[in-house]
């Protein structure tokens, strides 16, 4: 009996050492040899130098896909924060098969293979000739919706109505109600759905993969087209560590302002 | 009065909606009206209706042993996952609360970094001069550096390890959520730990196990980057498929391919969900 108990707990342990190994030594490794004074991929680097960042910030196009990125991240998250909160706040407190399936509508991009989902637009911005910054943005809004619409669908359902109730029978319509009553109770699940969408829009690969145009590339596409073409430069892990540390940087800010435990939950 | 909040209700309504529609809903039926097309050489599909999209794909054991080949190389994607995952999400359930919000921190870090960048790790893991190479070469185990890198077995651990986390973190979630009155109770009716663990908790996991295997068999079948930087030119996977039509121009070619993947992914899916019934577990907590 104790003896199955214990090779049960032996089992989880070692499987745990075995999991995190094998999930964070690749994304260490990427870390570490971005600081590599060396021409070519060698690990241990035998010194450390901040060469590789440097070229990755000389580099026309490393800078311009590091741009790029940034600028999508940012203007998709707000666009997808607006349409999210709004889709959250009208069926929060609604029941019934319309709600669902409108819950599920606005879910579904969350669960749907991208690579389809980047297909079909690009198929639809060849016909209706819609340029690639725009094309790319509208994307990146789709597949940061559902991340807001949930993270502020649970802030909302979170709140006690009678809050809002009491807004409206003191006299306040329903654009006073959202702006003095809801939005400041929920702003922490807005603030953490805009990390999010920005998070997601940042390393976002298929439907980029697609949509990126001549002189618009991603920063994921510019490191996997010169992984693909160009070899090993370690300009590249550069470039991821860069990203790496931007998320670093979001989680942090996440776990000040609602702290993780809330975001795991809602997966 | 409750004009005003109709009026407001359809004003929050709208915009999203629409978006969703626009650009999801449309799309993909205009692409699968696409599929139906013959091919053409000046616009995206010519003007007339047909299967041959469908039926040249799926009679053709080129591309047979392709979707072979990708439900293979996912069911082993899962099975590990599975395999892996489960003892680590029972070990994360048991940890003390503050401790399990750290590790549960290191679950979710890696899965907001870019998986092209988690794909350049493994290939300087596994490559001709990677750490796993130089490492056996200057222990002197080998002369010749080994092709560990361009083959199904580089994919099938690299995305393995890169979706592991969505596993960890759904059955972990359920298990932490668990009642362990229920195990508490089994024990107390004269179950050992090995029987308490087969009747009662792996059953009453089936909805994290369930939407743990969804995540990471979705994710599988459109990894597209990580499947071409790993797997190489000689592992190619059916969506490897979609996107060499569409650098190829065969536009109603790769929205047929597209909807085959779709097809696979709903089937799976299917199967996944018929054989936990997760709704089931949910249904007894009351």
């Amino acid at each position: 009996m104790n003896a199955a108990l214990s090779v049960g707990r032996a089992v989880r342990g070692v499987a745990a050492a075995v999991a995190f190994v094998l999930i964070l030594a690749p994304i260490l490794i990427v870390v570490v040899t971005a600081f590599s004074p060396t021409d070519y991929f060698q690990f241990p680097p035998p010194g450390l130098s901040l060469r590789w960042f440097v070229e990755f910030f000389r580099l026309d196009n490393m800078r311009n896909a590091f741009t790029l990125s940034l600028e999508l991240a940012r203007l998709s998250a707000t666009i997808a924060t607006v349409l999210g909160t709004m889709g959250a706040l009208f069926l929060a407190r609604r029941r019934g098969l319309m709600a669902s399936l409108l819950q599920s509508l606005f879910l579904a991009p969350l669960v749907f293979p991208t690579i389809i989902l980047g297909l079909a637009l690009l198929l639809l911005y060849k016909t209706l000739g819609v340029p690639v910054f725009p094309g790319l943005l509208l994307a990146h809004c789709v597949i940061g919706m559902p991340y807001c619409f949930r993270t502020v669908l649970a802030s909302v359902q979170a709140l006690d109505p009678a809050l809002e109730e009491a807004g409206q029978s003191l006299g306040a319509g329903p654009l006073d109600t959202l702006f003095l009553v809801t939005l400041p109770l929920i702003w922490q699940g807005v603030l953490s759905g805009w990390l999010f969408a920005f998070i997601v829009s940042f390393g976002e690969l298929n439907t980029a993969l697609f949509l990126s145009g001549p002189g618009l590339t991603t920063l994921p596409i510019e490191i996997f087209s010169y992984l693909q073409f160009q070899g090993s430069q370690l300009v590249i892990a550069a470039a991821s560590t860069v990203q790496i540390a931007l998320i670093v940087l979001m989680v942090a800010v996440i776990e000040r302002i609602v702290g993780v435990g809330r975001i795991i939950r809602s997966r | 009065m409750k004009g005003v909040k109709n009026l407001w209700a359809w004003a929050l309504l709208t915009p999203p909606l629409i978006v969703a529609l626009v650009l999801f809903v449309i799309p993909l039926m205009y692409l699968f009206y696409i599929s139906l097309h013959e091919a053409s050489s000046s616009e995206i599909f010519g003007s007339t209706l047909t299967l041959e999209n469908y039926t040249s794909i799926l009679s053709d054991g080129f591309y047979l042993g392709i979707i072979r080949r990708t439900l293979a190389t996912a069911s082993a994607i899962l099975g590990l996952c599975l395999l892996i995952g489960y003892p680590v999400a029972y070990f994360v359930a048991l940890l003390p609360p503050r401790r399990r919000m750290i590790v549960l921190l290191l679950l979710l870090f890696p899965l907001m970094v870019s998986n092209v960048v988690r794909a350049y790790g493994w290939v300087a893991i596994l490559g001709r001069r990677g750490v796993i190479n130089t490492g056996l070469r200057d222990l002197g185990v080998i002369d010749v550096p080994l092709d560990l890198l361009y083959n199904v077995e580089a994919v099938v651990v690299g995305l393995m390890t890169i979706l592991l986390p969505y596993m960890v973190i759904s059955i972990s979630n359920t298990l932490s959520a668990m009642d362990s009155r229920y195990e508490e109770a089994a024990q107390a009716l004269g179950a050992g730990p090995v029987r308490t663990f087969l009747h009662v908790t792996l059953p009453l996991s089936a909805p994290g196990v369930a939407s743990g295997m969804l995540l990471v068999f979705l994710l599988t079948l459109s990894a597209y980057v990580t499947i071409t930087l790993l797997g190489g030119p000689r592992s190619k996977l059916l969506v490897s498929m979609v996107y060499d039509s569409v650098v190829g121009f065969q536009w109603p070619r790769a929205a047929a391919l597209a909807f085959i993947l779709l097809a696979l992914a709903l089937a799976l899916t299917g199967v996944i969900l018929g054989v936990l019934r997760p709704n089931r577990v949910q249904g007894t907590g009351r």
